[in-house]
Formats: C-alpha cells, structure tokens, sequence
C-alpha cells in the first residue's frame, strides 16, 4: 500500500492507496506552528485504513517554503568571488554579503587567483560577526571550483564548528546568482530541514512501519528522505507540483492540459504540453530571486472558493485574501463558492445561507441576487481564463537559441481543463465552455495532490560538461570534476559519461529501478577553432529520469 | 523604469562550414559569460523571443537573384526576424532601447544580393529599417556602424537617401575587406553628405575611436535629430580580432554604446569569439541598461597596453575636422547638384562576392528628383557558383518617393516586360508595399 499526503498552506491531505483504489482519504487543516503534528494526524488517521504493509510514503511539505518566506532560517553569511562583469551591488542576495578576489572564465581558467590575506580577513570578520552559517559561491565555478575548495578549506581549518555549503555541490548550471542564491538559501535552512527529516524518521520507525520514505521535489519527482538532508531546497513547491503531478496522475494521456487548482485563496495553474508537465524556465523563484531549483511553471491567481464578495460602489469585486469559509459552511461574508451555490443551484452545505447573504449584498449594490451571483461567476471564470492565457503567451515566448526551435514552434493548442481541489466542480465547467475545450473533474479531485505524490516516480537529471583541450569535464548535480584521458573523445563518448553518473548517482539514491527509463534532453557539441583548425570540442549533455509514476501505478479505478 | 530589450538568437545550428568564424560556436562563449552573469534575469532586461521575418520584408529592400528562396535559409529569416521583434518592441514602448545579439549577420549585403559577401545574404539593419518606415512611419534614422569593416552594403542600400545619415568608421579599407569605405564616400548627389566615412588606421585605440566618436558623430547625431539611431554593432575593432588590426577594449565598447545611445543594436561581425565577444557583449547589454561597467575587462587587459600615437591622433582630428565640413555644407551643394545635374545620374559598379567568388557587374541610373530622393533603376549581371548566368534588371522605388517618380518608375517597369535582354525584371514599390518580379523568358509575374 501507498501513501501520498500533502502539507498545504490551508489543509493537509492524505490518499492511502492500493491497487489502482483509493482505501481512505482524509483532509485536515494544517497548523502552521506544527506541521510534523499535522502530518502525523493524517498519517495515523490513513493508517487506521491500512491492511497490508505500507511499502512507500511520499511526503509533500511546505516547510522550506513557510521558513524561507518568513525569514525565520538562521542568519546565514554569502561569500562570493564575482571575478569580473557586473557590479558587485548588483548581487542583491543576503545583507551579510562578502566578496573575494579571483576570476575563473568560462573554460575554467583560473584568470586571477585568490589573495589569502584577503581570506583570513573576511574569515576574521564573520567569526567575530557571531554568524555560523556561510555559504560560498564563485562565478564559472561550474567550470573550476579550486577557488571555492579552497576558501572552503581555510574556513574548516580557522573555524571548524562553522556550517559550509559550496555552490559547486549544489549545482553546476550556468548562472551565477541563481546558484548563490540557491546555496545561501541551503546553508540557510538545512539544520531546520535535518531536525524535520530526523523526526519524520523517528515518527515513521516508531509506528514499526518500514516504508520506504520519500519527499516530494518542486520538479514533481521523488527524493529519499535520506538524500534530501543535503538538498532541502528541492522541497521548496512541492505542493503544485503535487497537484500538476495529480492531475496527471488522473488523466494519463498526452492531451494539452490546463491543471487549475482552485483551493481556498488562491489557484494554482499548471501545463501538461501533450502530457508533459511544463517547467519554469528560470527555475523556482523563491522571495523573488530566481534559484538552480527545477521546478514546474505555475502561475498563482488570488482567487479561490473562499475569496470574499466586496462591493466598489455597486459593483462586485473579488477580495484576494480570506475571511473565513463560505457562508454555506458557517462563514460571515458571501464567497466565490455562495455564488456558485446560488446561482447554479448546487445545493452544497446549508445553501440558505449562501442565498442570504447574497441577498443582502445585492440589496446594497441596488440588484438582485440573481444578478449579483451572475456577475461574479462571470467575473470568476473571466479571471481565470485571463491567467491561464498569460501562461500560454508566457510559453510561447520563451526564448530560443536555434533555428529549429523557431521553426518549428507550435502556439499552444488547449484541449482540457483538469480542476483540481475543493472548489473545482462548479467553476471549472463553465470555465471550460468558455474557452471551448473540454474538462476533467473526478470524485477524488479534492485529495489529487496527496494522490499525485503516493504515485510518482523518482526524477533525476545529470548533466555533464566536457572540456577536450582543457582536458576536463564537471558533473551536475555533485560538482565532481575529472579528466578525459582519452583521444579523440567524441559526442558519444560524452553521452556515455552522462549515462554512467546518471547510474551511480541513481544507484546511491536507490533508483535502480528507473534507470532503463532515462533519456537524454541535451546533446551540444562545439568545435574549438584556432586559426582554421580545430583543436578539440566542447559538450554539454544532460541526461534525466523525467516526472512520471511508479512501476505499479497502472491509473485509477472511477 | 523602462527596461532594455534584448534577443539572444546565437544560431547554434547555423555556420558557413565548420571552421568558418562565422560558424556554430561564435556565440557560445558569449552565452556562456551572459548566462553565468545572470545579467537577463535583472530587472532592468526584458529577453525576447525570435521569430521568422516575411518574404516581403526582404523585398522591401533586396532583388535576391534569382529569388528570395535561393538567397537565404531559415537562419536569414529569423536573425532579421529578430531584429523585427526588437524594433516592434521599441517602437511599441515596450522597452526604452533593445539590442538583437543575432547571427548571421548582414551588413554587407547590398540591394541585389547575387550571394553571399562577407559572411551577409541580407541586410538585417535595411531590412530593419525598411519595416520601421513602413509600419511606423519612422523617416529620418541615423545608421552607426561599428564593426571594423566597412558597412558597404547598408552604404550601398541608402547612398541615395537623404533621410538615412550612414556613418561608419572602420579599419582603412587600404588595409582590409571589403576595401572601400574611403573618405570620398559621400552619397550620391541628391544625398551628399549622409554617408560620411571614418578610415581609421591599423591599432587605433579607444581613444582615437572615441575622439571621433564625440567630436563628429555626436555632433552630427545632433544636428540630423533622427527619429531613430541605430548601430550596426560589430565587435571586431577589438584588439583580439583574428580578422582585422585594431586595438579597441570592450569597456571601449561599452563607453561607445553609453555615447551613441542607440535605439536599437544589432550586432554585426566579431570573430574573437573566445577573448572578446562574451566581454564586449556583456559590456553592450550593461552600456544600453545603464548597468555600470567599471568592473568590466577581459581576461588578459592590461590597462594602458595600447596607446595611441600622437600622430594617428593628428590623423583622426584632421579628418574628423573634414569630414563635419563635409555634413555642415551638404545642403548647399545638393542644391547645386539638383541644379546643374541631367534628368539621371549614371555610374556603373563592380561587386565581388569574397564568400562566393561572384564578379556582379552594374549599370545604376538614378533620377536627379527636385522634389525627392528619386527611384533608381539597376542593370546587373553575374554568373553565379552554379554556373548560371543572370543579367537582371531592378527598378528601386524609395520611401519617400514623390508621385511623379513612384508613376515613372511603375511605367517604366510596364515598359520593360517584353524586353528580351534580361532574364528577370524587378519592381520594389515601398508606396505600394508591392513587390514584382517577372521572368521575361517565360513571361511569368510574382508578386508579393
């Protein structure tokens, strides 16, 4: 047996699962001071259901999120070595920001070395700062980390009782601030991770369950609690990427998809381009700064089934936060979900109450309650069709860096709305009129995201840089970096190279299993010319274990 | 705050052959450098997506012999694509100056394009040009070029077009392709005084390229008031270049780009791809986003490394000090040439084609128009690289043509369709936006 459950902002939702059946699903509102608390109530509430062994639980959390977002992670020390380009300022990343000479260029050549008076000084000035975290970056350390290595080395040796993270173990794509915010952030929260994790472990040994446990990714993949100690970050955005991965999860074909999942406040849209998720092509953006986090594109509305009705003079408007829950369940302000209830007729929770509230708003806007509801269910399914057509505009202009790529770009063709969450059923048909395509709604559309992450599958993606005159290549995720010691090395070589840290790499996360199913995304290769000979190439390839689902997830019984 | 837009088009999958420098990997390292800088991910840069430009808007400004398919590939259509998205976006607001970082590039085409010469089909910046006037309605537009070669084809494409001012300074053409670009160079007579040329001697240095810089472009820049000024920004004045002798800095560059302020750049040759592009890029996206660039250098800059001579110094004041006579008295003596000049003025023109070893041979008439720039009518011929002979006849109607000339110019197209001399008539009406060519062998019209 499977279990999935998501922590979210609002609710936490737990699917124990089994042979293509949903046993049990159970939501419960998350308290925010004690997620773990929330967590295990619905674990233990699913296991009350459970008659087999539980073979894997997959835990989807907002805790990275919540304690980036409130600033509540340790203060936390960046060191860069920015080497030459931009002006240092405009590295607006962590008020307690230190630079450092050395320059390394893009074919790793060390173009200045460090100066390790300078070092021992800013050493000097973050141990006397009382600060205990610190995270380095270099630029092009992707290419060469020695300068990173060895301030990292000096650190160890002057104060050892400080906690180091290296950009180049974090990640190894190009882009310089992304990854030194992404490590600082790392540095920033990965005691507090590691308490989590250990207690999650301990809750789980404790109930005798020997599960496999695993945390969702932002790149709506797999990570062993184990693995993830070190790499807190790719938790970061784990609960859309659940319900993407749901949604999914429910249809299993190649259509092109909108996911829109309307909770609360707000609604999360997602892409499924003909049955692949959409990814954000700058990586998750965490407090407004891009991160090396891969994670699927989504686009937050605020707009939910709790979002309040206010009247500007007399006309409605849509509040972007919550009162409370809608007035058929016991709330004090007319909602998006009354108006729906009303208007449509839907009969949910004691719907008098929708009416009498509404009524009483239409009664100041000089209208009635038909025509109140009317207008904010145009209003409703007019906002979410703006944003779903900015998502596809965003989508198609991407920028491209081939010939090819422009020739042959397609416009988005939207063929299904899949709704997703509590207060799916009654917009998204309507929504889905609208925009003239078709919809897909399922009994379990509410528990979908605790479903998506029961049954995905592990992702992996590894990328190799090959350096033939510099003799060298690096390796994403690890910052491994090797030598060719081989003449004549050519693409497939590279691919090989790729293929084989794909293995190892899996093989220490225990995906062995996956790792038939990889494919590659990135094959480049570049001659290096000097004069009018060349002198040797460059690779870059990247090869992945893309989102998908486990082995024995063959769909869902309706 | 406006933000500067920027197209990154490196055409990974584009080259003349593999070890051309024009060829895969010329904007790899600058992708490299940019990408790792995370310089598009500031809020001060918009990045942009590519598209494919439309046949016609290469008719606008080129006879492509024998047709536009045989001229150019995919690649042509979206580079110039490209540098349409960057005009659209600044002619719309949506950006306060745009740079298209596209390959291949195109200034040496000239308005029939037989092939390929200096690595260029088509003009990307003409072809720019030509569409900002016709959608927008731009008239006056400043062209600086600043690769080190001499922008022949876009001085070609607008020699007879008082509305462009094409200034270009480069490498002495005694010294390096296309070997042109001389001082003398200064427009036809209906037009004298808007191309203005800057020869520049073997390892001038910043501060000569930037004494020009402010003491004749700025001030003609200023005195033209363009409604748009556009550089043709190559980057091989760089003292790296494999291909030419120059000794410029890309904060050199940079310092350049902060001067001119352009509207829109789009970048033209450059072949140092390893030691200078990234730099000179980074530092072009940094000048146009007003990014301070003092921290900006190559790998292996020494400051002070090139000085210049106090006699190139000499040089470029006595020129610079020329050549503004030139554009101050140019008015003057287009009047005199609209005066004393016949009904057409004639010349004739040889073009060789370095990448293709095409010899084209021209006979140019162009109407001496009291009201206007006058249309202009060209016989050309060439035997292409696959042995085909072309003898073609091209009749160019301008912009801002009058209606005597635009009536002219159509007649005498009309004229010209059962003469058996050449093989294929052309008509590039820009009024009409109408595009004709017609086989006269076969007596087969197309029309775009």
């Amino acid at each position: 047996m499977l279990i999935g459950i998501d922590v979210g902002g609002t609710y936490t939702d737990g699917v124990l699962f089994d042979e293509g059946a949903i046993i049990a699903a159970v939501k419960k509102p998350t308290d925010q001071l004690n997620l773990q608390n929330s967590l295990l109530e619905v674990l233990d509430e699913l296991l009350k259901s459970a008659n087999k062994a539980i073979s894997r639980i997959v835990l989807s959390t907002t805790l990275i999120t919540n304690l980036l977002a409130t600033g509540r992670g340790e203060r936390t020390a960046l060191i860069l070595i920015p080497g030459h380009g931009l002006p240092p300022q405009s590295y607006d990343i962590c008020p307690d920001t230190y630079f450092l000479k050395g320059s390394v260029d893009f074919r790793g050549n060390i173009i200045e070395p460090a100066d390790k008076n300078e070092i021992l000084e800013v050493i000097a000035q973050i141990e006397k700062s009382g600060i205990q975290r610190v995270a380095i970056a270099g630029k092009f350390s992707n290419r060469n980390n020695s300068l990173e290595k060895q301030l990292g080395q000096l650190f160890a040796e002057k104060c050892p009782d400080i906690l180091l993270v290296l950009s180049s173990e974090i990640s190894n794509k190009l882009n310089f601030p992304r990854r030194a915010a992404t490590t600082y952030y790392t540095a920033m929260i990965i005691e507090e991770w590691k308490q989590f994790a250990a207690e999650i472990d301990k809750a789980i040994k404790a109930r005798n369950l020997n599960s496999e446990v695993h945390i969702l990714k932002a790149d709506g993949g797999t990570l062993p609690l184990e693995i993830s100690r070190s790499r807190p970050c790719e938790t970061v955005f784990s609960g859309p990427a659940a319900s993407t991965m749901g949604g999914l999860a429910l249809t299993r074909d190649k259509l092109n998809s909108v996911v829109l999942d309307i909770g609360g406040t707000t609604s999360d849209i997602s892409l499924l381009i003909e049955g692949q998720p959409l990814y954000a092509s700058k990586g998750a953006n965490i407090e407004g700064k891009y991160s090396q986090i891969s994670a699927f594109a989504v686009r937050s509305a605020a707009l939910g089934g709790d979002s309040f009705i206010q009247l500007q003079g007399n006309v409605p408007l849509l509040a972007g936060y919550r009162k409370g829950p809608a007035a058929c369940f016991g709330g004090e302000a007319a909602t998006v979900t009354d108006a729906f209830n009303y208007g449509l007729k839907l009969g949910i929770g004691q719907a008098q109450f929708s009416q009498k509230k509404l009524e009483e708003l239409a009664r100041q806007a000089g209208i009635n309650a038909d025509e109140l509801s009317a207008k904010v269910i145009d209003l409703v399914v007019q906002q979410l069709q703006e944003n779903i057509e900015a998502m596809f505009k965003e989508w198609e202009n991407e920028p491209a860096y081939k010939v090819w790529e422009v020739v042959n770009k397609k416009k988005f063709s939207l063929q299904r709305i899949i709704g997703i969450g509590a207060a799916a059923p009654p917009i998204v048909p309507l929504l889905a009129k609208r925009m003239g395509v078709d919809y897909y709604l399922q009994q379990y559309s509410d528990v979908a995201n605790a479903l998506g992450a029961s049954v995905v599958r592990p992702t992996l993606a590894v990328d190799v840089h090959v350096d033939t005159p510099n003799d060298f290549y690096t390796v994403n995720p690890s910052g491994y970096k090797g030598k060719i010691n081989q003449r004549n090395f050519q693409l497939e070589d590279a691919k090989n190279l790729a293929r084989k840290y794909l293995e190892e790499i899996g093989k220490q996360r225990g995906m062995d299993s996956y790792l038939d199913q990889s494919s590659f995304y990135m094959e480049e290769q570049f001659n290096i010319i000097r004069g009018w000979d060349r002198v040797g190439k460059l690779f870059d390839v990247g090869i992945q274990i893309s989102p998908g689902f486990i082995k024995e997830f063959k769909g869902v019984a309706k | 705050m406006k933000k500067t837009g920027i197209l990154f088009f490196p055409a990974f999958d584009w080259a003349i052959s593999p070890t051309h420098p024009e060829r895969e990997e010329r904007l790899l390292y600058t992708r490299d450098q940019i990408f790792e800088e995370g310089i598009m991910d500031l809020p001060q840069i918009q990045e942009y997506h590519p598209r494919l430009a439309e046949p016609r808007d290469i008719a606008r400004v080129h006879f492509c012999i024998p047709d536009i398919e045989s001229q150019i590939i995919e690649a042509h259509l979206v580079a110039v694509g490209s540098a349409l998205v960057m005009a659209d976006a600044f002619m719309q607001g949506e950006v306060k100056n745009a740079f298209a970082i596209i390959r291949p590039p195109g200034h040496h085409a000239m308005t029939v394009s037989h092939g390929n010469r200096g690595f260029c089909n088509i003009n990307n910046e003409a072809i720019m040009v030509e569409y900002l006037r016709h959608k927008y309605g731009v008239k006056r537009v400043a062209i600086v070029d600043t690769d080190v070669h001499h922008g022949d084809g876009t001085q070609e494409i607008y020699y007879h077009d008082p509305d462009v001012l094409f200034i270009s300074f480069h490498q002495d053409g005694r010294t390096l392709f296309p070997g042109s670009g001389f001082m003398d160079e200064l427009g036809g007579p209906t037009a004298y005084g808007s191309t203005i040329n800057i020869p520049l001697a073997p390892k001038t240095t910043d501060s000569g390229i930037l004494y020009a810089i402010d003491n004749l472009i700025l001030p003609m820049l200023e005195d033209f008031k363009p409604d748009l000024v556009v550089n043709s920004a190559g980057q091989d004045n760089h003292y790296s270049d494999p291909l030419a002798n120059m000794a410029f800095t890309a904060k050199g560059y940079a310092t350049l780009n902060s001067k001119l302020a352009p509207d829109i750049a789009v970048l033209e040759g450059g072949y140092s791809v390893e030691t200078a592009l990234p730099y000179i890029n980074m530092g072009l996206i940094m000048a146009m986003a007003g990014i301070d660039y003092s921290n900006l250098r190559e790998p292996d800059y020494v400051p002070d490394r090139y000085k210049e001579s106090p006699r190139n110094m000499e040089y470029i004041k006595s020129m610079v000090e020329k050549q503004w006579m030139v554009y101050k008295n140019r008015e003057e003596l287009i009047a005199r040439n609209k005066q004393q000049g016949g009904e057409f003025h004639r010349y004739a023109k040889s073009i060789f084609y370095d990448t293709e070893y095409i010899h084209e041979e021209q006979n140019n008439l162009i109407r001496i128009c009291p009201n206007c720039a006058g249309y202009r009518k060209i016989d050309s011929r060439a035997q292409h690289r696959n042995g085909e002979n072309y003898r073609v006849y091209c009749i160019s109607i301008p912009a801002n043509a009058c209606p005597q000339c635009h009536e002219q110019a159509r007649q005498a197209y009309l004229d010209l369709r059962d003469n058996h001399h050449f093989e294929l008539l052309y008509l590039q009406d820009r009024i009409n936006d109408e595009f004709r060519s017609r086989d006269l062998l076969r007596d087969i019209e197309k029309v775009l």
